[in-house]
């Protein structure tokens, strides 16, 4: 059968730092976890979403997330998607579906059909759940039907959704109007999730517990800041390619002791290579930010090209999941539950105020005008992966938005007759295109050939610059 | 194709020659008729610049550049006013973006699907049974150009052949073609913010009908070189002159590969 035919095996990539290394193992680790959980009993899995903010509230109550999005990640990182993505394809669902669910479901399809794991599922194969957690929240829809869509395969396993809206950004309205009123119905959704899960678990909340994970949460926030901030350094002494790795800790580990102290030796490490003067390239030629798109698993490889062209990569906004707490002026509240709503609603309006002062901006160009000063940036590179919606369809506007209201330092060039000319450097972009974790959209043929006219056109506009 | 520019203090050579999966051995025919007419032997050329996707695969190439670096290169050369290039070849099409001095500053590319190349009019002038040399002109004398709705090039290809037993004119059919491979190429490159000068390359710039339609929707006037498909290899042989230059300048060494244009044997 064709759908069992599994691809070549991708080149192990190079990370930059030993913690970005350490993570494969601890993942794996992970879904073999759960997978020994769920044979032993003792606690309850649930699959789930990412940024959800609702992790303390599931560890309080024993329960483990079993991270959907994050297996079929897996799957493309081991290019092994493809069977699974034509077992989706097999039920009629098109390949233009985000290709995380149609992994997932058509990883579950076959789980339920055989009654065991399908063969040589990467790492253990995905646990069968006990119940799943969708999120009907604006980031994307796909978190609310696609465990209805599983659920035909597993109808004993029941799903409850919470909805986890933010006041969308408008130019000329305080979102702090509203802000009580997303606040008070969130704060619902949670205490929803909180009963669901004491009925499942057969276990009743215990707040105090709850609240020192909150805690520890609110402790690994502001030290993942700390330490991403560290890269601000030149050389940068981690990528983007080693964030890809890194963000296994700040979106399936939150709100655990391993994924503060994780961040505590990364941070340590940084430091370390900052004084040193070591770099994720050994010579710094350009610094890029990653402005946006979910990665291509199978190709994390083509971030050691651009290493291997002199990039280096500071900043990213993709899985860039937490923000300063300490810039939030959170209102004080005693209740964890509370605070989850708060903090919630304080991470997607983080960049409003700063977007409203500046014409034209948007929250997201916001973030991006920001980090092209603070990383100081050469260039912008984005990944448009045809299967997510979400991503898509903001990637390009904001380019556009950028090169229109985004005026850097004047550089004088040397025109044409020999004269220095006053321009403002426009920054160039990259924009790659293929999916998340569908191969067969991709070319690394093209997408090389694409990186290295990207880089000569750094070259050129370093090369034209004049003091 | 293959093409081959021999430049001294002009164009003393330009040829243009198939591509085809043998890459290699193409590309030592092209050079062999370049040297041919420009009356040369190989051990005469100072310096070697490859461009385009098969760069990798010239075996006597001293140095390789991206086909959007010495497209830039060879555009400039020939219009010192361009600001924007758009090259619309038979497997992509690229768009350039030129600063006041000449460089390349951003650039976009559609590398992905037939239908935003050229090789979207070449499936569809085949269809149709019309040459690929007579489509453009033969769109020009439409006058109610018709709606192309399919993005693909196969379903395009299924769309015009029903439109042409329901009796819509060939002119108007191609016409339509035009229109949409130019709505196609317009909207990657306005992406790059299109100033004037534009300037057309590749096969597609010998379409009359494909820039009539590229040069309404963008909104500005299109130029186009002599010989549009020689800018790429222009370009590059311009980027080895000033390597040779400046090293003449420094008094610097040239790094060059063995002058052999030996049968290479394909695996």
């Amino acid at each position: 059968m064709a759908e069992e035919r599994k691809e070549a095996k991708p080149k192990k990539r190079m990370t930059a730092t030993k913690a970005a290394a350490s993570i494969g193992p601890m993942v794996k680790e992970f879904i073999t976890g759960t997978l020994q959980a769920k044979a032993e009993g003792k606690q309850k899995v649930a699959y789930t979403f990412i940024v959800c903010h609702h992790e303390e509230i599931f560890r309080a109550l024993d329960v483990i997330p079993v991270w959907t999005e994050n297996f079929a990640g897996i799957c493309g990182a081991k290019r092994d998607a493809e069977r699974f993505l034509q077992r989706a394809e097999s039920l009629g669902l098109s390949r233009s579906l985000c290709t995380y669910a149609l992994c997932g479901i058509g990883f579950d399809q076959w789980r339920e059909e055989l009654g065991q794991m399908p063969p040589e599922a990467p790492w253990g194969g995905q646990v069968r759940p006990d119940f799943m957690i969708s999120s009907g929240q604006i980031l994307c829809d796909p978190r609310s039907k696609w465990y209805q869509a599983s659920q035909q395969f597993m109808p004993d396993v029941p799903i409850y959704n919470i909805d986890l809206p933010y006041p969308l950004f408008q130019e000329n309205r305080d979102h702090r109007e509203v802000l009580g009123y997303y606040h008070q119905y969130i704060v619902k959704q949670l205490r929803g999730l909180t009963a669901f899960l004491e009925e499942q678990t057969k276990k009743k909340m215990d707040y105090d517990r709850l609240r020192e994970l909150v805690d520890l949460s609110d402790r690994t926030w502001n030290l993942i800041d700390e330490t991403y901030k560290l890269r601000r350094a030149a050389p940068c002494p981690m990528g983007t390619g080693d964030a890809m790795n890194t963000m296994v800790p700040i979106n399936f580990m939150m709100a655990t002791q391993k994924a503060y102290d994780f961040f505590v030796d990364l941070k340590k490490e940084l430091e370390e290579k900052i004084a040193k003067g070591e770099g994720e390239v050994e010579n710094e030629k350009y610094r890029l930010m990653w402005g946006g798109g979910l990665p291509a698993w199978y190709a994390l490889n083509d971030f050691n090209y651009f290493n291997s062209k002199g990039a280096s990569f500071p900043v990213e906004t993709t899985y860039r999941m937490v923000a300063p707490l300490n810039e939030m002026d959170l209102p004080e509240t005693k209740d964890p539950i509370e605070h989850l709503a708060w903090r919630w609603l304080g991470y997607w309006t983080f960049w409003y105020d700063k977007a409203k002062k500046r014409p034209g901006s948007e929250p997201d160009v916001e973030r991006l005008i920001n980090w092209i000063e603070e990383y100081k940036i050469d260039g912008v590179v984005m990944h448009e992966a045809f299967s997510c919606r979400t991503w898509h369809v903001g990637l390009i506007w904001q380019l556009h938005q950028l090169a229109k209201i985004y005026k850097p330092i004047p550089v004088y060039v040397i025109g044409k007759n020999g004269k220095k000319e006053k321009v403002y450097r426009e920054l160039p972009s990259l924009i790659m295109e293929s999916d998340i974790i569908d191969i067969t959209s991709y070319s690394e043929v093209d997408t090389r050939n694409k990186i290295d006219a990207f880089i000569e056109t750094l070259a050129s506009i370093r090369s034209n610059r004049a003091a | 194709m293959t093409k081959a520019v021999i430049l001294n203090k002009g164009i003393i050579a330009s040829i243009i020659g198939p591509t085809g999966p043998e890459q290699r051995r193409l590309a030592n025919k092209v050079m062999e008729e370049a040297l041919n007419q420009a009356a040369l032997t190989i051990q005469e050329i100072t310096f070697i610049v490859a461009t385009g996707y098969g760069r990798i695969n010239v075996p006597f190439a001293d140095k390789q550049f991206t086909e959007i670096t010495c497209h830039a290169r060879g555009v400039v050369h020939l219009f010192p006013e361009a600001r924007t290039i758009i090259d619309i070849g038979g497997q992509d099409v690229k768009g350039i973006k030129i600063d006041v001095s000449g460089k390349v500053i951003d650039f976009v590319m559609n590398d992905k699907c037939a239908a935003g190349s050229g090789r979207f009019i070449e499936v569809i002038a085949d269809t149709l049974g019309v040459s690929l040399d007579t489509v453009g002109d033969f769109s020009l004398q439409s006058s109610h150009p018709a709606t192309i709705s399919n993005i693909c090039t196969i379903y395009a290809q299924q769309e015009v052949a029903a439109s042409i037993a329901e009796g819509v004119p060939l002119s108007d059919l191609l016409a339509g073609v035009h229109q949409s491979l130019a709505d196609r190429i317009c909207r990657m490159v306005n992406r790059l913010k299109v100033e004037d000068s534009v300037i057309v390359t590749g096969g597609g710039a010998k379409n009359r009908g494909l820039l009539k339609a590229l040069s309404e929707q963008l909104g500005h006037k299109v130029l186009v070189p002599e010989d549009p498909l020689i800018t790429g290899a222009l370009g590059a042989a311009l980027m080895g002159k000033e390597i040779v230059e400046k090293a003449r300048q420094n008094n610097t060494p040239l790094e060059t590969k063995e002058r052999i244009l030996g049968a290479v044997e394909i695996l």
